[in-house]
């Protein structure tokens, strides 16, 4: 026979405050994170009226709505246009995922006829030795393009949100220089031995990034890894040395013309070869023998821009998120 | 003979290496203050590494295998020392009351 | 599966358990960056290093960097020493 608990014992038991937790009776982080919940914001009367008359104002001067009536139907239709086009996308996409083979047959070509084709002519068909090079910047090139273009798109958002403007400065924000000013304001400047170390290890770290990238399509490796090694290399430069210094071979020109240029190559190159590989027109570009370092066609070429993408976006985000701009 | 030897010191090595990493943990968990937690993590992460790679090196013999390990070693031993030193110079730079900690002297 | 990719394997779990469990941001990230090395490692053993580089480049290296540096935006860190010091001040 089981012996009955008090509910007061019941109470202190590890089970019954699991189960609090659980439920959400016992919020564990109430009043012991560091964070405080946010305030419910109230907006007084006079407040309100004011934003009102603000946005009537904005409306009527900015986009003329009293003037012309042709604004407001614009208006109207570009809603409506909107939520078409959601539609429109929305079947679109069902519609494709319903003409997809069901989960699990055993004769979809990814389960016997893809990997086996990957594996056995990989080699022949790529020049690459390291057969997932092959495959994310060959067969699959165009996912590996996204990945860079998704990274690009996330630094223009940070761009956006993060940016302090050097002429637009209204007083109430801080200048580009405050604002490193006051970021670095603990931080030990120009510390010898810090810097003494960086003399050391950044140009090892580079030349690693660097052979990380050449090696792509040989050993493990290949442009995305060998770019975030180079990336967190120019951050610890960074770190030693202060933004002064890195001005001077890295602004936003240099990130612009750089990603800029990476990514419309990766698009023309490999427009190219998926045109000549669909329409079976000969390619003038050699395979070389596999295992040596110039071989395998573009995937050298293409490593090389992915990695310079990545390495730039990489100390993008870090100067960014330290000082809102470069 | 000499192949026994030679795994029995690399065993040695390793034994010693995590005893050292042992203390370590004890250590930065035992102290409160923030020079003693960092000066038990960089002992352990210049002395324990280095011994226990060393050992490895022994086992594993000559080879590019080893020329790899005593680069890892040298890395270790060029970032370690340098990220701790940056630890105490802000705890330094920044604590207002480091007299209750040490002696400080006065210029 | 070997004694060691078992040990590991427990490892992440205890790490991701964790990293939400934690009532520090500080502390959240560190123990995530601990996540990022050992599942580098695990990577590793399931044979493909391409993943195991930018994992420990990426997740232990870039990815907590910028957390740091948003957590010290959002002064999540001299809050904490400051309501340390009010304490001390109350006592």
């Amino acid at each position: 026979m089981s012996r009955k608990k008090t509910e007061q014992e019941y109470e202190k038991t590890f089970a019954c405050h699991f189960f609090r937790w659980l439920s959400g009776e016992n919020d564990l982080y109430v009043g012991q994170m560091e964070m405080r919940p946010q305030e419910v914001y109230k907006e007084s009367e006079e407040e309100a009226k004011k934003r009102q008359r603000e946005k009537n104002i904005l409306l009527n001067k900015i986009y003329g709505r009293k003037k012309s009536k042709s604004i407001k139907y614009l208006e109207l239709f570009y809603r409506l246009a909107s939520i078409l086009f959601c539609g429109i996308l929305i079947y679109l996409l069902l519609l494709t995922v319903s003409w997809l083979p069901p989960i699990g047959v055993a004769d979809r070509p990814v389960n016997n006829e893809v990997s086996k084709r990957y594996i056995e002519k990989g080699l022949e068909e790529t020049g690459a030795v390291n057969i997932v090079s092959g495959m994310i910047l060959d067969y699959r090139a165009f996912d590996t393009l996204g990945e860079s273009h998704v990274l690009f798109v996330a630094t223009v958002t940070v761009l956006i949100m993060l940016r302090l403007d050097k002429k637009h400065n209204n007083g109430t924000d801080l200048s580009i220089e405050e604002a490193e000013a006051n970021d670095r304001n603990y931080e030990p400047k120009n510390d010898a031995i810090l810097q003494m170390s960086a003399y050391v290890l950044v140009p090892a770290i580079i030349i690693f990034g660097i052979y990380v990238i050449l090696n792509g399509h040989l050993g493990p490796g290949g442009g995305f890894s060998g770019g975030a090694i180079i990336g967190a290399g120019l951050i610890l430069y960074l770190n030693a040395f202060g933004f002064q210094k890195t001005e001077r071979f890295f602004t936003e020109k240099t990130y612009k013309w750089i990603s800029f240029g990476s990514l419309s190559f990766y698009c023309i190159a490999k427009s190219y070869s998926f045109y000549t590989g669909a329409n079976h027109i000969e390619s003038i570009i050699p395979k070389g023998t596999p295992g040596a370092i110039l071989s395998s066609g573009l995937i050298l070429p293409l490593n090389i821009a992915v990695g310079l993408v990545v390495a730039c976006t990489m100390y993008a985000f870090y100067a960014m998120f330290r000082k809102g701009g470069f | 003979m000499f192949e026994w030897i030679r795994f029995m010191t690399g065993t040695v090595f390793l034994a010693i290496g995590i005893v050292i990493f042992a203390i370590e943990l004890y250590g930065a968990f035992h102290y409160d203050y923030v020079l003693n937690r960092m000066h038990m993590a960089a002992f352990g992460d210049t002395f324990g590494i280095g011994i226990s790679l060393v050992g490895l090196m022994l086992i594993n013999g000559l080879d590019f295998t080893t020329l790899k390990m005593m680069l890892v070693i040298l890395f270790l031993w060029c970032a370690s020392p340098v990220s701790s030193h940056l630890i105490a110079r802000l705890e330094a730079a920044t604590n207002e009351k480091l007299e209750e900690h040490m002696e400080v002297e006065k210029e | 599966m070997s004694v060691f990719t078992c040990l590991l394997m427990g490892f992440l779990v205890l790490c991701a358990v964790a990293v939400s469990l934690s009532k520090n941001l500080l502390n959240s990230i560190l123990i995530y960056m601990s996540f990022s090395l050992v599942m580098s490692i695990i990577w590793v053993i399931l044979e493909s290093p391409d993943l195991a580089i930018t994992e420990a480049a990426v997740g232990a290296g870039v990815t907590s960097l910028l957390f740091f540096v948003t957590l010290k935006k959002i002064h999540a860190i001299d809050e904490k020493e400051k309501r340390k010091k009010n304490e001390q001040k109350k006592d």
